[in-house]
């Protein structure tokens, strides 16, 4: 009598996992049904001047650039985005610290305005002024 | 009476313990995304592979949104540029002198005239510095 006992109190000590088990599973599919690869972001710092008229007026180290539908100038000579990219390389050779005034069109789409930044960045210019114009 | 001990200590019940650490588990699966939640994933974002990545966190940060169709928004409530402006000038008047960071997400495809009122209501609340969020790297 005494060794059956013993052999019952033993038994009594088992733990019931399946909930537990189920649960743990139930966790596991909600992570890989709900779990996505994150973009990386980047932030383009500008500028906005406190008077256009005075930004675009006096200073003589300055890169106008403007921001069309369609394509860009610089200095008033249109470029391409290839051209962009080489036209504005030549110029941050001179000096990085030079103003880039942005001058962008009501009808351009942003993401011709990030392309722009993006390369200024990639040049390493970092003094950039947007400013709006309101014709197409 | 000594095994009757043993069978008390070996069969203890953990099923509120566990029922407990679950609902723990479940509370922080629902809360810890809830600001990713804020952010409108419908905006394309235009890609930029030059920019620099910034996780630097500020509390003072303003995102605006600007969906593809010119909708101006933050945290997913969209507002006409005077609230935008009034709100501006909140966070400028809480952040006690500190620059307010003002990071524009606006969809790749919008046409400017929309970024520039966002752009005009910073300026009204005296911010000069703007970010535009653009896709480094698509994941």
């Amino acid at each position: 009598m005494g060794r059956k006992r013993r052999r019952s109190s033993f038994q009594a000590g088992e733990l019931n996992l399946t909930a537990m088990i189920d649960v743990a599973f139930q966790l596991l599919s909600f992570f890989i049904i709900t779990a996505h690869p994150v973009d990386v972001l980047t932030n383009l710092d500008v500028f906005r001047p406190m008077n256009d008229t005075k930004a675009t007026s006096d200073n003589t180290k300055v890169i106008r650039v403007t921001v069309f539908p369609d394509g860009f100038t610089i200095n008033e000579r249109a470029v391409d985005s290839r051209q962009l990219n080489a036209l504005l390389g030549k110029l941050a050779d001179l000096d990085k610290t030079q103003t880039v005034v942005i001058q962008c069109l009501n009808e351009s789409p942003h993401g011709k305005l990030i392309e722009l930044l993006d390369v200024c960045s990639k040049l390493g210019l970092v003094n950039l002024s947007v400013i709006s114009s309101g014709g197409a | 009476m000594r095994h009757q001990r043993e069978e008390d200590y070996l069969s203890g019940n953990l099923t509120a313990m566990i029922d407990v650490v679950f609902q723990l588990i479940i509370f922080f699966v629902c809360t810890v995304n809830m600001q990713d939640k804020a952010i409108d994933e419908r905006i394309k974002l235009a890609m930029a592979p030059n920019g620099k990545v910034d996780n630097r966190k500020n509390p003072y940060e303003v995102k605006i949104d600007i969906s593809d169709k010119g909708v101006i928004s933050i945290a997913r409530f969209p507002m006409n540029t005077k609230l935008l402006t009034t709100i501006l000038n909140k966070a400028r008047a809480d952040a006690h002198g500190v620059e307010v960071p003002v990071l524009i997400r606006a969809d790749g495809r919008v046409k400017h005239e929309t970024v520039r009122r966002v752009m005009d209501a910073c300026t009204d609340a005296k911010i000069w510095k703007i970010k535009f969020t653009a896709l480094k790297e698509k994941a």
